[in-house]
């Protein structure tokens, strides 16, 4: 790893991190700012809720629990909109943070200092990790500060097993958009895939929810091995998926890193 | 470049550039065994002892099923200034980014100081300067921050006083955005870049576009500068006249392939001149050996030149002449007529 690039580089994300960190905790404490309205309707809201379609509260996790106590409401959301916006962050950043010297005409100049093409994708791979990590932990920090404030208790266990499963979902699409970055043409617009990749990935286990006819379906889909949505109120961590997960994460990432050093430069 | 063997305790070294073979053997004599080092400079003949800081054996590339060099070899020795002059997309800048391994050969091999780019690219690149003919720099940096970062990259101690020096030389603002310079601007601190740690190798890729006529003087005489310091510079270009000033040979490719490696007397000697005469009276005069393309207008005649320039000289000399152009042709010209294969 090369600290001068790497000091550069996080330098280089910091605004486009800024931005992205900002809407993840907006998003954050707007869903755990409005559980205390829904709250106060008690026993009305769960029977309202109760009168939607069952097929529709099972694609999105939502049971009881989602509305008697805020660690409930927030593993819905945490669900449907923090894991896809940090995970659209992360992969679009994997995708282009190798990539982007490519596509602004750097890479020739960073390619003929002296640094090996391995610490350069080493070191901007580091960058990528910080940068998820920072985000990562201050969005669990600003979740559970923001459970305190708005909510009773927090459910610690089930908080825990959902940030773990969240950070291996999120570590994967990461890896996934390292690799997309890697193998597809560094001119092209990597959001429309990557926005497609994750949001289809939740809604096939959203939709194998609902159905028990495409139930299989599920199995494409990494929310199936690593829920984020409680199940009668609790959540244990599948420690197995993890392990799992983290592994074809950690082969994607390698995938990505080889093909980048035996890659052409062109421009 | 010849290096003379040193008596112990040398410690002084003088440069005489572009000496005859008979000076060159005079002041050889002057200094052999005494405490001066002598360096001595001279066009057209090569040092057969030094090392080949370029080599590249049978190497192509392709891109996917499009051509991009095929069977390029050539060596660069160590001193040497080498031309690599062809034509907009004969290969030129692939040669390079393959030297330098940006690109991946197909087939063959380069190395630079005796070494595969391929394997050794890390140590290899700090004992290089690179001049590309596309400056993209980072746009939000300032040339002095990129220059910096460039000289953190290379570890570089006391830098800034270095950086200063170039950039008044070259006139350049480093506290201008790079995304505000113009494209000579832009060239002025790509020259710095390469530079800037005194590598052993300068590779330069097109240096001089973008450059206005004072800028390229001052760059030929930083080049000249540093190549009677020892370093050995690969210059491609496409304007024949730049090769012709600095260079002790050149390459010449075109459609991907070397065409001839010459020094540059044979080069001159081959080289085509466009010449525009108007003559006193209508009356035709006989042209000299070696005239072709004729093309006769009332007192005006107008006619390509191959020749030693002393014999079209003479001949001028006997003529009575209102007026006189002598021009470069283009290289596609020199290529039709010298290379055709």
């Amino acid at each position: 790893m090369n600290a001068v690039l790497f000091t550069k580089e996080l330098k280089r994300n910091r605004k486009n991190t800024l931005i992205w960190t900002a809407i993840v905790l907006a998003f954050t404490l707007m869903i755990l700012s409005i559980y205390p309205s829904f709250s106060h309707m008690g026993e009305d809201m769960v029977k309202l809720m109760s009168s939607l379609p069952e097929e529709y509260a099972k694609a999105f996790g939502m049971d009881e629990a989602t509305w008697s106590s805020i660690i409930g409401f927030y593993a819905t959301y945490y669900g449907i909109y923090i894991t896809l916006l940090m995970g659209i962050y992360t992969a679009s950043t994997g995708a282009t943070i190798i990539g982007k010297e490519e596509r602004d005409g750097t890479a020739e100049f960073l390619l003929t200092r002296p640094i090996s093409r391995g610490s350069v994708a080493g070191t901007k791979l580091a960058v990528l990790g910080a940068l998820f990590i920072i985000v990562y932990l201050v969005q669990t920090l600003v979740a559970v500060i923001g459970m305190n404030l708005f909510g009773s208790e927090i459910a610690w266990e089930a908080m825990v097993a959902m940030h773990i499963h969240g950070f291996f979902l999120i570590a994967f699409f990461t890896a996934a958009g390292v690799l997309m970055g890697s193998f597809l043409s560094v001119k092209l617009n990597y959001m429309g895939p990557i926005v497609g990749m994750i949001f289809g990935s939740y809604f096939l286990n959203a939709i194998a929810s609902a159905s028990d006819a495409v139930d299989w379906l599920a199995y494409l889909s990494p929310y199936h091995y690593l829920p984020l949505t409680l199940d009668k109120g609790s959540l244990e961590p599948n420690l197995l998926a993890c392990g799992v997960i983290a592994a074809i994460t950690a082969m994607l990432v390698w995938i990505g890193y080889s093909r980048y050093l035996k890659r052409d430069i062109i421009g | 470049m010849v290096l003379l063997p040193l008596p112990e305790g040398a410690e002084k070294m003088t440069i005489f550039p572009d000496v005859d073979a008979l000076m060159r053997e005079e002041v050889c004599s002057k200094f052999n065994g005494m405490w001066v080092q002598c360096v001595v400079f001279w066009k057209g003949i090569q040092p057969t002892s030094a090392m080949n800081i370029i080599e590249t054996q049978s190497l192509s590339k392709f891109y996917g099923k499009e051509r991009g060099i095929t069977d390029v070899t050539i060596s660069v020795k160590q001193g040497e200034i080498f031309g690599f002059i062809g034509p907009n997309g004969a290969g030129k800048s692939t040669t390079i980014r393959t030297l330098l391994g940006l690109l991946a050969p197909s087939s063959g091999e380069a190395k630079l100081f005796g070494q595969s780019i391929l394997e050794n690219g890390h140590e290899l690149r700090r004992r290089i300067g690179y001049l590309p003919s596309e400056v993209d720099y980072y746009a939000e940096m300032t040339s002095r921050e990129l220059l910096e970062y460039h000289a953190n990259i290379y570890g570089l101690e006391n830098a800034g006083e270095k950086i200063r020096e170039l950039a008044h030389y070259f006139e350049l603002d480093l506290d201008r955005p790079i995304a505000d310079l113009s494209f000579g601007n832009k060239k002025k601190c790509a020259i710095i870049q390469s530079v800037v740690h005194e590598p052993e190798l300068l590779i330069l890729d097109e240096p001089t576009s973008g450059l206005d006529p004072l800028m390229q003087n001052r760059f030929f005489e930083l080049l000249e500068s540093r190549n009677a310091k020892g370093a050995t510079i690969f210059f491609s270009s496409h304007i024949l006249s730049e090769i012709q000033r600095l260079c002790d040979s050149a390459a010449i490719i075109r459609g991907g392939e070397i065409t001839a490696v010459e020094d540059i007397t044979t080069l001159l000697a081959k080289q085509m001149k466009k010449v525009r005469l108007v003559l006193e009276s209508d009356a035709k005069v006989e042209l000299p050996e070696g005239a072709q393309n004729q093309e006769w207008l009332g007192n005006k005649v107008l006619f390509d030149y191959v020749g030693p320039t002393k014999d079209l000289l003479q001949w001028l000399g006997r003529q009575e002449v209102v007026d006189l152009t002598l021009s470069e042709p283009d290289l596609e010209s020199i290529f039709m007529n010298y290379y055709r294969r």
